[in-house]
């Protein structure tokens, strides 16, 4: 289970005067800080899939940065389980599998150096590592390539390095920052199987995405953000009766909501 | 944090890059160059002095005596000159067009009586700009001659050998050192080797801590990494183990390596000296030498580290570590200057003194109650500057950029 509630994260302005013209007209920017995430909530429980959405630069990142405990919020609550993430961030990194979108893999590390060392990071064994790893390789289709130098690989193959990397030590919940894009057909649709299979077992999954088909395939859950507050959050269910005309009407629809 | 020392290191030995500037290049290429240059210097040397010159004489008649001296040289060949130059400006003429190499005019009052003739001056003219040792050439047979002449003067006017020394060389002083032979070699080699250990020292951690921080954070490992349930300072602390350690290896690959090759290239007399100073060192002095990097290199690697987390990229983390290298050779250099010994304030500063104590090592007057303030200062220093990397790798501001 996740819980998130009234989250809020403001950054320092360094310099003003460098911001473009957009970005001073974003109403998050008030004096010399740039409110980020303003008023973020959502909820995701065991066996669910929430999808995040929103424009770019709306805060999806920063939510789930805040999440994985990359940044410190200034407000709000966050909860995995019955684990406190803000008191007990290091028990929470335990429980999160993370992949953010500009994730990279050490490149002179093979993709099973690369997994193993996060795996014993988590404190596993070498034995318990071996044995993930092999079922994991098999699950997504990777263990072809798996003792080749990571910086070898093709977009796809590197995705899916770091998603086994993300999810070596099992964790309770798994957090994906744009997981499919800039894949090719082939390796989205092993991303999304691997999702599907998440949730098979249970496991909660929020994942932040553009495209909205996934959506529909995948999450129980849509939460969208606008200007660093939560303007939809609801089922896909509720999401879809937003409009009658198809899903993009109703993300826009849910933005609109927001600025009313 | 162990586990993130040997990952790094894995990393490291991967990386054909930074290991070519670490072992190959100290081992193998830097002494292919300076045997490459000594080589082609003596070559160039040995030639210049063997290449047979041609030569013109002017007056000949006033000393026939030094023209068959000359004409005795077997590297040098009398030309005839077709027309007798009339002034200087013709003569530096002919040698500057490569007619002859150069030119010797006998003045008139050459002679063997020189108690009568007075100071007699030889001019050659020659180009000195070139490299084909002329005058030891002439010295060599001039000097023989004056000697000869010498000893007929003194002994027309009676003197003994003792006398004649005496007037030749009337005053000599002679230097007693009381410095044993370590003392006065370590002076003068001891203010170079800090300055090469610290600056290799430097160099080889540079690379690796341009890779670990700034590299990490360019691919977007660092993320990731901040991630995983360790502690801060443990990821902290086994980068800065990892870029130490390739600071000490680096530079002791490069000692021994020129240690190796020194002994190797250097023939005879030099091999002595070298073994004999390095066996008057004794080993206690020589651990005490590596201890003393332990901390010079610990603040480097700390500053390094800091430097490269805080920089956006790789390219941006070497451009905050190229000024480094000035601000060491700075306090470096301060050791070097005369009269800046290891006592009282000079203990204290860092990099000075641990320059300052590796120079007295080597030296053999070392006083050890100053290790005291040595590794104090530089401790607290070292681990000031490894505190304010953790608190850097807790800050927002600098990790995510």
């Amino acid at each position: 289970m996740i819980a998130i509630s009234g989250l809020a994260k403001k950054f320092r302005v360094e310099n003003p005067k460098k911001l473009s013209e957009q970005d001073k007209k974003d109403p998050r920017l008030e004096g010399r800080f740039f409110h980020s995430v303003k008023e973020v909530s959502l909820r995701c429980e065991k066996g669910e899939v929430l999808g995040l959405l929103g424009p770019n630069g709306a805060g999806k990142t920063t939510t789930l940065r805040l999440l994985s405990t990359a940044l410190q919020p200034d407000a709000g609550t966050m909860y995995i389980g019955d684990t406190d993430v803000i008191k007990d961030p290091v028990g929470a990194r335990k429980k999160i599998g993370f992949l953010s979108g500009s994730t990279g893999l050490y490149g002179r590390l093979t993709g099973r150096e690369n997994i193993a060392y996060f795996g014993r990071l988590n404190g596993m064994n070498d034995k318990d590592i071996n044995q993930r790893i092999e079922s994991l390789g098999e699950k997504l289709d990777m263990l072809s390539f798996l003792d080749r130098r990571s910086e070898t690989y093709s977009t796809g193959m590197k995705q899916k390095t770091s998603i086994a990397r993300a999810v070596i030590h099992s964790p309770e919940v798994v957090v994906l920052d744009e997981p499919t894009t800039g894949l090719d057909i082939m390796a989205a649709k092993t991303v999304i199987d691997f999702i599907k299979d998440l949730k098979s077992q249970q496991v909660p999954v929020i994942f932040s995405t553009h495209h909205l088909e996934e959506v529909t395939e995948l999450c129980d859950k849509v939460t969208v953000i606008d200007y660093g507050e939560t303007t939809f959050d609801d089922t896909l269910e509720g999401f879809k009766a937003l409009s009658p005309d198809g899903l993009h009407a109703s993300f826009m629809a849910s933005l609109k909501q927001g600025v009313a | 944090m162990w586990l993130v020392f040997k990952k790094e290191l894995l990393e490291l030995l991967r990386d054909r890059k930074t290991l070519f500037f670490m072992v190959a290049l100290p081992i193998v290429v830097f002494p292919l160059l300076f045997g490459g240059v000594t080589y082609f210097m003596s070559q160039a040397v040995s030639e210049a002095q063997t290449k047979t010159l041609n030569y013109a004489i002017i007056g000949q008649d006033y000393g026939l005596e030094l023209v068959d001296k000359l004409a005795g040289v077997e590297s040098l060949s009398l030309q005839s000159l077709e027309t007798q130059p009339i002034d200087d400006e013709q003569k530096k003429t002919l040698v500057r067009d490569g007619e002859v190499d150069f030119i010797v005019e006998i003045p008139s009052n050459f002679g063997s009586d020189i108690i009568n003739t007075g100071q007699i001056t030889i001019k050659v003219f020659l180009n000195d700009a070139q490299f084909n040792s002329v005058q030891s050439r002439l010295s060599d047979v001039i000097d023989e001659l004056e000697a000869t002449y010498q000893r007929v003067a003194f002994a027309s006017l009676g003197l003994n050998e003792d006398q004649q020394t005496g007037l030749l060389n009337p005053m000599v002083i002679e230097k007693v050192n009381v410095a044993d032979e370590r003392e006065s070699i370590g002076a003068q080699v001891g203010g170079l080797i800090p300055y090469f250990l610290f600056l290799l020292c430097l160099q080889g951690a540079m690379l690796p801590a341009a890779d670990i921080g700034a590299g990490e954070k360019e691919r977007g490992t660092l993320e990731t990494l901040l991630l995983s349930p360790i502690s801060r300072q443990n990821i902290v602390l086994g980068k800065f183990l990892t870029i130490a350690f390739a600071g000490v290896i680096s530079a002791l690959v490069t000692v021994l390596s020129m240690a190796i090759w020194g002994i190797v290239l250097s023939q005879g007399m030099a091999i002595k000296v070298v073994s004999d100073f390095m066996a008057s060192i004794g080993l206690l002095d020589f651990l005490l030498v590596f201890l003393m990097l332990v901390p010079i290199v610990a603040m480097f690697a700390a500053i390094l580290l800091a430097l490269s987390i805080y920089a956006r990229s790789y390219k941006e983390a070497q451009g905050y570590m190229t000024p480094l290298v000035f601000l060491v050779i700075v306090p470096v250099l301060v050791a070097v200057i005369p009269g800046i010994e290891l006592k009282g304030v000079w203990a204290w500063v860092p990099l000075t003194n641990v320059a300052l104590a590796i120079k007295e090592l080597i030296k053999g007057t070392m006083d050890y109650v100053q290790l005291f303030a040595i590794f104090g200062s530089s401790v607290i220093i070292a681990g000031a500057l490894i505190a304010f990397c953790v608190h850097w790798f807790n800050k927002e501001k600098v990790l995510f950029r």
